[in-house]
C-alpha cells in the first residue's frame, strides 16, 4: 500500500552525499549549508501531504491576530543573514526561580503581596472586559481583583485615545497585553523571549479557553451579561491552564509549532495508520494515537487538517486528566483554529489502563459514543491481530534516542523542525540537562535564539552564541529550522560543518522519526 | 460484535432493548444483562472517587481532578445468580457539561444523585437536579439519593435528617455513603442493580422487591452522626 509511495515524489540521491533531490533546481539558498534543500523536501517532509494545517511558524500564527507588525516579516531586504554574538552570564540568570510549582501543585493560597509572589519568572492573567479576574497563574483570583482592575484600566486608558495598547518594558519585566475581545490577557515576564514570543504564549491561552466554551458561547454570555464571572463556566479548568504554561515553559513542540513523534519502523507505523485507518466511522473527522506527548500516527477526514496549536490543546487536555485512564471519556471539545464556532465531541482512551497510549477519536456527532467505543474495539482487536501491538509497546519502553548515535562528539542536544510536515525531532537531553532546572534553562536559551530568529523586522538565517556553559547555534531555511546546542568548546567553524552531518542523519533516520505517509479517511 | 445468545429474560418492553448475553469487551467477563447507570451531582462531590470505590476498592486520595466531559466505565456485578453488567456513566459536575450529560440522560435507567454533607451548596441544589432529571430522563428511572463523604464528620454541614427528608419528599431511596471508607458504595449499586434486575425478569409468584426496605435492612449507619 504505502511501499511505493516513497518513489513517487522526487528522486532521492542520499548515497553520494548530495541531499538535495537531483531533478530540483538550485535555488536562491546559496549562504545555507545544504543548496537546494527547499520546503518540501527537506528531512522529515512528508511524502504526499501533510497532516497539519500548513502554518510554517509562529508568522503564520500571527498572522490572524491584529499583529500589524507581522506583515512586514515577508521582505528579506533588511535581513541579516547571520549573527555572531556572546551570551556572557547571561547563562546563569534564569537560575534564581527554582522554587516553581512542581506539576499538580496548585499554589493558589500564596500571599499575592509576598516577595517570592512577585519574583515568578512568568505572570498571566486573563480577565474580562468589565476588569473581572477570570484567571491568575498564581495566587487566587480574589485577592487580584484590585490588580486586575489596574490592568483595564490601562487598557480602556490607552484605547479611549483610539489606540491600543501592546505592551510596558521596564525593571527587567515586560508586560504585554493581548485584547481578544470579550476578554483581556495579559502577561507579566522576566524572562528574555520578546513581546511576540508572549503574546503568542497569552494566544494559547486564549484559544485554551476557547476549546472549553467556544466562541461563540463566550460572546453569548458576556452580551447578556456584562459583569458575568467566567470562572462558573471554566471550574475546573484551572489545572489545564496551569498545565498549558508549563508546556510553554518546557516543550520545543510549542516554541516551534510542531509536533514529535514515537520513533518507529516505518512498516510498524504504516500497520498502525492504516488499522486506525479501517476502523473508521462515519462521523469521525481526526484520529489521534498518542505515546504520552509524542504523536504515533494521525489519521484525517480528507481535506481536513489539524491545526497544530489544536493538537497541542488536545495533548495538554488528556495530559492533565487522569481520569481517561481508566475508562472511555465522552467530551465536548471546541478546536478554535479549526472552528471557533462549535464543539467537536472526543473520545478519549488509553488502549489499556496501564499504558501510555492514548486514543483521541474526534467526532461531529454527539451521540456517537457507542459507535466510536466500538470503532476504538476494532482497532485494538487489528493492532493485535496484526501483532502491531507488541512492537509499539516495546517501541514505548525505549529511550527515544541519544545525540551520540549522530556522531559529532561536540555535539549535545537539537532540535530539528521539517516545516514541510509540522513535525519536530530532538534526542534525549544528556547529562549536563538532566534536571528539570538545566532542561528549562536551555529552553529558554532556544527560545531567545527563536525569537531573535523571528524578530518582527529584523528576522535572522542564522545566529551563533557562545556561553560559558554551551554554544549554540540557530538556522533557519525555507525548509527547516535547526536549533544546535554545542559544548562551550565548539567553535563556530565546527558548529557550522556539524549541520551538514546532522542533516545527512536525521535523512537516514527520517522514516523512523518522522511520519512520511499520513493517511486520510 | 461478539457472540450473542437469546437470553432466558424478558424483552425489557420500555427500553426496547434486549438485555443479552454478551461479552463484554472491556473486562472480558460474561454477562446476562446490562443496565445503564449514572453518577450526577454538583462538582467535586467526589462521584468519581465513589465510582473508583466501587470498581476497584481504592480511594483516590490527593488533588481534585475534574472529570471531563463524562466517562464510562462498567462492572460486572452478580444478583442472584445473575451476572449484570452496570455501565456507569461518570458525570462532570461542571455547568458547561450540562448539555452533554442531558443528551445521555434518557439512555440511563438509574441515577445516583450526590451531594457532598460538608456542602451546602451541593445540598441545595439539588432540588434544581432532581427538576432536570424529570426533565430529561426517563419516566420510570430509579433515582438514589446519597450524602456522599460521611466520614468527614467535623466538616459536617448537612445533618443525615435533612437528607432523609429531601428524599422522602421526592419518594427516592437515601443513604449516606463515603467514597474513602467505602461505607454504602457497593450497597448502592447493588440496591439499583437488584431494582432494575427485579423489574426485568420478575416472576409472577415473587414478591416485590422493596428498594427501600432493602437498603434500610443493609445499610451501615455512617458513625458518629448520633449527636449532630
Amino acid at each position: 500500500m504505502a511501499a511505493d509511495v516513497h518513489n513517487k515524489g522526487v528522486p532521492w540521491e542520499s548515497q553520494n552525499g548530495v541531499l538535495a533531490p537531483v531533478d530540483r533546481l538550485r535555488q536562491d539558498r546559496s549562504d545555507s549549508p545544504t543548496p537546494g534543500l527547499v520546503e518540501g523536501t527537506e528531512p522529515g517532509a512528508g511524502q504526499d501531504s501533510a497532516m497539519f494545517v500548513h502554518a510554517q511558524s509562529f508568522e503564520d500564527l500571527m498572522a490572524d491576530g491584529e499583529d500589524v507588525q507581522a506583515t512586514s516579516v515577508g521582505s528579506e531586504g533588511d535581513q541579516e543573514p547571520e549573527v555572531l554574538e556572546e551570551l556572557g552570564d547571561q547563562g546563569q540568570q534564569t537560575k534564581e526561580d527554582q522554587q516553581e510549582i512542581r506539576p499538580g501543585v496548585r499554589t493558589k493560597e500564596e500571599d499575592v503581596t509576598s516577595e517570592s509572589w512577585r519574583q515568578h519568572r512568568k505572570h498571566v492573567f486573563v480577565l474580562s472586559e468589565a476588569g473581572k479576574p477570570i484567571y491568575s497563574r498564581y495566587g487566587t483570583e480574589e485577592a487580584l481583583s484590585s490588580t486586575m482592575g489596574v490592568m483595564m484600566a490601562l487598557v480602556s486608558f490607552v484605547e479611549a485615545e483610539k489606540d491600543i495598547i501592546g505592551s510596558i518594558h521596564g525593571d527587567g519585566y515586560k508586560v504585554v497585553f493581548l485584547r481578544k475581545s470579550p476578554l483581556v490577557l495579559v502577561g507579566v515576564a522576566q524572562t528574555r523571549q520578546s513581546e511576540r514570543e508572549l503574546s503568542r504564549e497569552l494566544h494559547y491561552i486564549y484559544y485554551q479557553i476557547i476549546s472549553l466554551l467556544t466562541l461563540t458561547q463566550l460572546n453569548h454570555v458576556f452580551r447578556h451579561k456584562q459583569n458575568y464571572d467566567l470562572r462558573r463556566l471554566l471550574a475546573g479548568s484551572e489545572h489545564l491552564t496551569d498545565s498549558l504554561l508549563r508546556h510553554l515553559d518546557r516543550d520545543p513542540g510549542f516554541l516551534l509549532s510542531a509536533v514529535t513523534c514515537l520513533p518507529l519502523t516505518s512498516s510498524t507505523r504504516d500497520v498502525i495508520s492504516s488499522s486506525l485507518q479501517a476502523s473508521r466511522a462515519k462521523s469521525l473527522v481526526f484520529s489521534i494515537l498518542l505515546a504520552g506527548s509524542r504523536l504515533v500516527t494521525l489519521v484525517r477526514k480528507k481535506d481536513q487538517f489539524l491545526h497544530h496549536m489544536d493538537l497541542h490543546l488536545l495533548f495538554n487536555l488528556v495530559g492533565s486528566s487522569s481520569s481517561f485512564r481508566e475508562g472511555e471519556g465522552w467530551t465536548p471539545i471546541c478546536l478554535p483554529k479549526f472552528n471557533t464556532a462549535g464543539f467537536f465531541h472526543a473520545h478519549i482512551s488509553y488502549l489499556e489502563p496501564a499504558s501510555d497510549l492514548c486514543l483521541i477519536l474526534v467526532s461531529t456527532d454527539r451521540e456517537d459514543f457507542f459507535n466510536l467505543s466500538d470503532c476504538k474495539r476494532r482497532f485494538l482487536d487489528r493492532l493485535r491481530r496484526r501483532s502491531a501491538y507488541q512492537v509499539l509497546q516495546e517501541a514505548l519502553k525505549a529511550p527515544t534516542y541519544s545525540v551520540s548515535q549522530v556522531g559529532i562528539p561536540e555535539l549535545r542536544h537539537f532540535v530539528y523542525k521539517s516545516k514541510s510536515s509540522g513535525l519536530y525531532t530532538s534526542p534525549e537531553f544528556p547529562v549536563p540537562y538532566q534536571s528539570e532546572e538545566e532542561q528549562e534553562r536551555l529552553m529558554e536559551l532556544y527560545q531567545y535564539l527563536h525569537s531573535r530568529m523571528h524578530h518582527p523586522t529584523r528576522p535572522l538565517r542564522s545566529i551563533y552564541s557562545c556561553g560559558e556553559s554551551e554554544s549554540l547555534l540557530a538556522w533557519v531555511t525555507s525548509g527547516f529550522e535547526l536549533y544546535l546546542c554545542f559544548s562551550p568548546l565548539a567553535t563556530k567553524a565546527l558548529a557550522t560543518a556539524a549541520i551538514n552531518k546532522l542533516l545527512k542523519w536525521i535523512r537516514k533516520e527520517e522514516e523512523r522519526l518522522f511520519i512520511l505517509n499520513p493517511q486520510t479517511y | 460484535m461478539s457472540t450473542k445468545r437469546v437470553s432466558v429474560l424478558r424483552k425489557d418492553s420500555k427500553n426496547g432493548k434486549n438485555p443479552l448475553l454478551e461479552r463484554c469487551p472491556s473486562t472480558n467477563e460474561y454477562f446476562d444483562i446490562a443496565f445503564k447507570v449514572m453518577l450526577l451531582g454538583d462538582s467535586a462531590v467526589g462521584k468519581t472517587c465513589f465510582l473508583v470505590q466501587f470498581k476497584d476498592g481504592t480511594f483516590l486520595a490527593g488533588n481534585f481532578i475534574a472529570t471531563v466531559g463524562i466517562d464510562y466505565r462498567n462492572k460486572v456485578v452478580t444478583v442472584d445468580n445473575l451476572k449484570v453488567k452496570l455501565q456507569i456513566w461518570d458525570t462532570a459536575g461542571q455547568e458547561r457539561f450540562r448539555s452533554v450529560t442531558h443528551a445521555y440522560y434518557r439512555d440511563a435507567q438509574a441515577l445516583l444523585l450526590l451531594y457532598d454533607i460538608t456542602s451546602k451548596s451541593s445540598f441545595d441544589n439539588i432540588r434544581a437536579w432532581l427538576t432536570e432529571i424529570h426533565e430529561y430522563a426517563q419516566k420510570d428511572v430509579v433515582i438514589m439519593l446519597l450524602g456522599n463523604k460521611s466520614d468527614m464528620v467535623h466538616e459536617r454541614v448537612i445533618k443525615q435528617e435533612e437528607g432523609q427528608r429531601l428524599a422522602r419528599e421526592y419518594g427516592v431511596p437515601f443513604m449516606e455513603t463515603s467514597a474513602k471508607t467505602g461505607i454504602n458504595v457497593e450497597l448502592a449499586f447493588l440496591a439499583v442493580a437488584k431494582e432494575l434486575k427485579q423489574r426485568v425478569s420478575q416472576q409472577p409468584n415473587e414478591p416485590k422487591f422493596q428498594i427501600h426496605d432493602y437498603i434500610e435492612s443493609q445499610k451501615q449507619k455512617s458513625g458518629c452522626c448520633g449527636f449532630m
